[in-house]
């Protein structure tokens, strides 16, 4: 492995196959862990999939009012939704209202606003809803109130959707990499990639189960960009491998990746960090609808930079032996 | 050197022009940004037609617009999305719940005449729903009342629980364990409106043969009715109906999207001729709300296939608020950090690029007002990502010239090599990114949409500002020899040392 060759061979500072060992035994323990997480979350009966489907997904509607009042009125969830159960919903002629008994309620900001998920509504019933909340957690802000509904057809082409898009995109990456590269490249690329969603889907599995937390659409965009990035990052490396061929071609595979992955490193590392810190800006002053977006983005792009510098270039002497 | 100068003019003018379409259009921002509501409305098969085309999408579009028209609504948009949706925005707009009713029924009017000889069953009928309908209204909860001064309405007619219990068994409907008197008075009004059409012979006027609708206040009662003007066809066509049952105890039913709302005899003193004129009136016992709503549908036309809303997103204009300032400023501050990273690490060149980054933030506004883009959520985000590729893209250049730098290479031969060296990678990763965009903008929905368009436009932006902007502003400041320093561009101790002593003298 480390034979002396005739040509003065550039001595890299650091050589990623003296660590190789530790970067696959990280990433095969936290592959497995995210498996696991998954698993456990499609055997959870309240879940009954690898990740918690949020509204986007599932469809219903989702309420959230924001009260007009400081100090509010104390206000429990329990509260609220023995009132819902015991509202009388207006329908269309000749259909039966959903029954709010199922409601899920959550109390935010210390009882200032409430979080409601219901069943299906139109739009007059869940202005009923609002009308009711208004008369027993009122006075209302009603510049804060936001209600989302999603038909339960429209959540499953969303899912539909966006996995498709995904599966796509793979496709047209390796189909490029293929043709500029080669076909192990290729596979290597696309293995990072599913190293690197498989990870973030598996932190989200375990927040789902430990936290509750959901994945909406916007989790859906997020692992799209960690692929996209994922592969970017890899490819560098590559370019590097490919372009050395000429001078160092002799050398053993492995000690061209310990050079290429020596030279990129810098700019790999540097990359990650500037794109990591719009993104830490994003979780500590982004709104809170951007917040587990900007967690998962940052997650995924670690673990991107992990891939792309531990296994894409360490797994290639492996692979192309045979 | 020429060249350098007519690249920088390019991007003079490119600056400027940005700078005028920013401050003449402004940014549209989207209803996650701004609040109001957003409906989108599935357009769903009927009857022969087994998939929705474009051409009926159109259809449904232009029926649509003419009832939003009617509502008064301002500044809504209508558009279409994929082959079977349609989306409406009404910015601004809290309470989306008016418009959801006008647009989500189908609106498909039909007069028809009772069949001979079903006399009996149909007071029966009528009776029963007349009864459930009086108990079901004064149940529900108050509406809040359109005319303060009407008189509150007459106490029900009373339906005991036995009588509603043998109604509902004559009919044979099985009511459900458990429900409630409320469900069981729907169930039984659907029965008998199922039954009720069941006794009406086929449409002999529609929608189609009206040429206006309006609105007024029944003579007497408190109600509100419906006013039809038909065309001549139409006209004619009403007379003959009534004509056919005038002094009959048959009934003219009035029949809206397969729900008959109105039933009407007609006197024995239109036995000769019908009723002519070319007009009729509804009277449903509508209040003022609903008889506005059905006014516009009517005016609208029925709508060629159904609609079925799937997805309704209000947002309160202030949590929009939060989301934009909370958004920018994160947004910001992340760049500011990015500046100060490059300046410190890189140097001159780090400079140049913090200003070459400037520029494509402002070029990539300028083709959002330009397209126009609107900006969402997402959008935003994906505006964020492609600054990082951006950045990427300088990183990988200035790497490219400290390494032939360090490796003893001249100051402008370095930058040269640095930058023709960085291309392959940067094309690659680009191009990747690309073919992400093109996946997500043209299978995905929505929000992914918004986000592949900001990141397409940020990648191809970030193409020509890495690799014209930063090249020429940095190539113009090398034409000064006092910046032509290699220490400008890393540190003195990284140099071989040969080029240390003869780099002083500012070599070309």
């Amino acid at each position: 492995m480390t034979a002396m060759t005739s040509p003065p061979a550039p001595s890299p500072r650091f050589r990623i196959s003296r660590h190789r060992r530790l970067a696959w035994v990280g990433s095969i323990l936290a592959c497995s862990l995210s498996v696991l997480g998954l698993a456990l979350c499609w055997l959870n009966p309240s879940i009954g999939a690898p990740l918690r489907p949020g509204l986007d997904f599932t469809g219903g509607t989702q309420v959230q009012v924001e009260r007009d009042c400081s100090p509010c009125k104390p206000v429990t969830a329990a509260e609220v939704r023995e009132g819902l159960a015991a509202l009388a919903l207006p329908s269309p002629e000749g259909e039966v209202a959903p029954s709010l008994g199922s409601a899920s309620v959550q109390v935010l900001d210390g009882g200032r606003s409430l979080l409601l998920r219901l069943p299906a509504l139109d739009a007059d019933q869940s202005k009923a809803v609002i009308d009711d909340l208004a008369t027993r957690v009122g006075p209302l802000l009603s510049s804060g109130t936001s209600v989302n509904t999603i038909g339960p057809t429209l959540g499953s082409r969303l899912l539909q959707g966006s996995l498709v898009s995904l599966l796509v995109s793979f496709a047209g990456i390796a189909v490029y990499i293929t043709f500029s590269y080669s076909g192990i490249f290729a596979g290597l690329a696309l293995l990072c990639l599913a190293h690197d969603v498989l990870i973030t889907c598996g932190l989200f599995a375990w927040l789902g189960l430990l936290q509750g937390i959901e994945v909406d659409s916007l989790f859906a965009v997020s692992l799209i960009t960690v692929a996209g990035y994922s592969v970017t990052d890899t490819v560098v490396v590559y370019d590097r491998i490919r372009e050395q061929r000429r001078t160092l071609g002799d050398l053993p595979l492995v000690e061209q990746v310990d050079v290429a992955v020596d030279a990129t490193l810098t700019r790999s590392l540097y990359t990650s960090f500037t794109t990591l810190l719009p993104l830490v800006a994003l979780i500590f002053f982004g709104g809170s609808t951007l917040f587990w977006f900007a967690v998962a983005l940052t997650v995924g792009i670690a673990v991107g930079s992990w891939s792309s510098i531990g296994l894409a270039p360490t797994l290639l002497p492996v692979f192309s032996k045979r | 050197m020429g060249r350098q100068q007519g690249w920088f003019a390019l991007i003079l003018a490119l600056t400027i022009a940005s700078g005028a379409l920013l401050a003449n259009y402004g940014l549209q921002l989207g209803l996650d940004l701004r609040g109001g509501s957003q409906l989108t409305l599935q357009v769903m098969p009927a009857g022969a037609i087994t998939r929705v085309d474009t051409e009926q999408l159109e259809a449904v579009k232009d029926v649509l617009e003419r009832r939003i028209n009617g509502l008064g609504v301002a500044e809504s948009t209508l558009q279409a999305v994929g082959s079977d949706q349609l989306v409406l925005q009404l910015p601004g707009e809290q309470d989306p719940s008016q418009a959801a009713r006008v647009l989500g029924s189908t609106a498909l009017l039909e007069f028809r005449a009772q069949k001979p000889g079903t006399e009996q069953e149909m007071q029966g009928l009528l009776g029963l729903k007349r009864q459930a309908e009086s108990v079901l209204r004064s149940k529900r909860p108050p509406i809040a009342l359109d005319d303060p001064t009407a008189t509150p309405p007459p106490p029900p007619s009373s339906l005991s629980a036995e009588d509603l219990a043998k109604a509902l068994t004559s009919l044979g409907i099985k009511v459900p364990a458990g429900a409630s008197e409320v469900d069981q008075l729907e169930l039984l009004l659907r029965e008998t409106n199922r039954r009720i059409l069941a006794l009406y012979g086929p449409p002999l006027i529609t929608g189609k043969d009206l040429t206006s609708a309006g609105r007024q206040q029944q003579a007497t009662g408190t109600g509100w009715e419906v006013t039809l003007g038909f065309n001549r066809e139409g006209g004619e066509k009403f007379a003959a109906l009534t004509q056919s049952i005038a002094g009959t105890n048959r009934v003219l039913g009035i029949v809206l999207d397969g729900r008959s709302i109105s039933e009407a005899s007609v006197g024995e003193q239109f036995k000769v001729a019908g009723i002519t004129g070319g007009s009729a009136s509804i009277t449903g016992n509508f209040s003022a709300e609903e008889a506005r709503d059905l006014e516009v549908q009517l005016r609208g036309g029925s709508l060629p296939l159904p609609v079925k809303i799937v997805e309704v997103r209000t947002v309160g204009p202030s949590l929009g608020a939060e989301n934009i300032r909370s958004s920018l400023v994160a947004g910001l501050s992340g760049l500011a950090l990015v500046a100060v990273f490059m300046a410190v690490v890189y140097r001159l060149p780090g400079m140049v690029a913090v200003v070459a980054l400037s520029l494509y933030a402002l070029f990539n506004l300028a083709i959002y007002a330009l397209i126009p883009v609107t900006l969402t959520l997402p959008g935003i985000a994906g505006f964020i990502l492609s600054v990082g590729m951006a950045v990427d893209a300088n990183v990988l250049i200035f790497e490219r010239i400290k390494e032939e730098l360090r490796a003893g290479n001249t100051l402008i031969r370095s930058i040269d090599t640095g930058f023709s060296l960085a291309l392959s990678s940067i094309i690659d990763g680009h191009v990747t990114g690309l073919i992400s965009c093109a996946a997500l903008f043209f299978l995905g929905t929505g929000l992914v949409k918004g986000f592949a368009v900001t990141l397409a436009i940020g990648l191809v932006l970030s193409l020509f500002t890495a690799l014209t902007c930063t090249r020429t502003l940095l190539r113009l400041l090398m034409s000064y020899p006092a910046l032509r320093r290699p220490t400008y561009f890393l540190p003195a101790r990284q140099l071989p040392p040969a080029r240390t002593a003869a780099a002083q003298p500012g070599v070309a």
